[in-house]
């Protein structure tokens, strides 16, 4: 009787075939980007998105093009914080799917794009009984359409943000090996540093290459006199980066308007760069650069 | 997966004929020797089905197919998705599909829909028929058996 090998092809759905075409694909869109970089944390509520959004304004100001993935599917906000609005007409075409276009340039690809209304849920079915290995499977499977299929272009940086906890970067990690790294984030709260602590030894142990260690929100600055106060309790967030043997990439206070755009339409940074928090980020984007060029 | 008929030892081809998935959750493909003539199904259970649908490839597909459609794998499953997503994929010229006939087969998962676009042409094409309904869909259905 025949084996395996014996018979040719592999039934007829030429399955590898297929797989191999899609590979490609991903390549030829991750290869027109020079640097990827995802910023995570595994901790919610950390400002995350709003922090996203700035770096990559600081970045477009240093002359960088620069595109956002907004890898949380369930709780996607880049959309929000970039000025597109869920009434932004999706264009699909033989390139694929165009990215949307936000504030200062800044391209992006988020759920909240692919939904008709702007308080849709992501949800895989109608059907009340989908099963949690089916939501998990769709959940790769559409993040790997979000990087592959979107018509990036040649860009600079891809930002990746990242949804809170630390499960979704093993998809990132398969699917963009040459990541340049990622940027953890945490606030000085005991809470936070201790579940971010288990986000940097996860990348640890899967070697996937961590820039450094923001410290969000440490302090309040007031935006009259820019005077600063605290506002979590805690320890510094360097002695973690320092126990975890990774780089401390520096502390950004809290600003009221850093996660709104400001009455011009921009974002945060790009109307106060001179502003305590605005050279915070600066300062952060500059030790980003350091590490990835 | 390969399929081997015993008596005759040849590899049993994929029909595109045969396929047809009963619900979303479930798959089942034909396969026939074809020295012999000899059928058989594979069928799947739900899981088995997420597992194959995780590679985002089309069962009896090409790898020109594979890549055809942007995001082929969320307009076909996101709820509530936006209709621009849902065009993307490619359309036949020579027939016409009802809306209920659309909306039918966009609920067949993305990656046996081209078989099931294909089993449903075929069918039309045998007949000389033009327009696509959900009276043909069943026709098919009970015709394929599964």
């Amino acid at each position: 009787m025949k084996t395996y090998e014996d018979l040719a092809g592999d039934g007829g759905s030429n399955i590898i075939e297929q797989v191999e075409a899609l590979g490609k694909k991903l390549r030829s869109r991750l290869d027109r980007i020079k640097y990827k970089v995802a910023l995570m944390s595994g901790k919610g509520g950390v400002g995350k998105s709003s922090l996203t959004a700035n770096v990559a304004a600081c970045l477009v100001d240093k002359g960088y093009s620069v595109g956002i993935l907004d890898a949380d599917l369930n709780g996607p906000s880049i959309c929000h914080l970039l000025g597109l609005k869920n009434s932004h007409k999706l264009i699909v075409d033989d390139r694929g799917v165009q990215p949307g276009i936000g504030t200062h340039g800044i391209k992006l690809m988020s759920m909240d794009m692919l939904l008709s209304s702007p308080d849709s849920p992501v949800m895989w079915t109608e059907e009340a009984d989908a099963t949690a290995v089916w939501v998990s499977t769709m959940e790769s499977t559409a993040l790997r359409e979000l990087v592959a299929d979107t018509d990036w272009g040649d860009l600079d940086f891809l930002l990746i943000d990242m949804p809170p906890g630390s499960d979704r970067i093993d998809n990132i990690r398969s699917l963009i090996p040459e990541l340049a790294g990622v940027v953890e984030i945490s606030i000085p709260s005991l809470l936070s540093q201790h579940i971010v602590s288990k986000s940097i030894s996860k990348n640890n142990k899967m070697k996937v290459p961590i820039i450094g260690l923001i410290e969000n929100m440490a302090g309040y600055t007031c935006p009259h006199c820019e005077k600063e106060g605290p506002l979590f309790e805690g320890e510094n967030v360097e002695s973690l980066a320092k126990q975890k043997n990774i780089s401390y990439l520096g502390k950004i206070p809290f600003d009221t308007r850093i996660g709104r755009k400001t009455d011009s339409g921009s974002l945060y940074y790009m109307d106060n760069k001179d502003s305590v928090t605005g050279k915070a980020i600066n300062s952060v984007v500059e030790k980003i650069l350091e590490s990835t060029i | 997966m390969k399929f081997l008929c015993i008596p005759c030892d040849e590899k049993m081809e994929t029909q595109v004929d045969g396929i047809m998935p009963e619900e979303k959750k479930n798959l089942a493909m034909k396969f026939k020797c074809k020295k012999c003539g000899h059928s058989i199904a594979m069928l799947t259970n739900k899981f088995e089905t997420e597992f194959v649908s995780k590679l985002g490839v089309q069962m009896g597909g090409t790898a020109a197919e594979a890549t055809a459609a942007p995001m082929g794998v969320m307009a076909g499953a996101l709820a509530g998705g936006k209709e621009e997503l849902k065009k993307g994929a490619p359309t036949e010229e020579d027939v016409e599909w009802t809306e209920e006939a659309k909306q039918r087969i966009q609920k067949v998962p993305f990656f046996v829909r081209n078989m099931a676009k294909k089993t449903v042409l075929t069918f039309a094409k045998e007949r000389g028929v033009t327009i696509i309904d959900a009276k043909l869909m069943d026709e098919v259905r009970e015709k394929v058996g599964m």
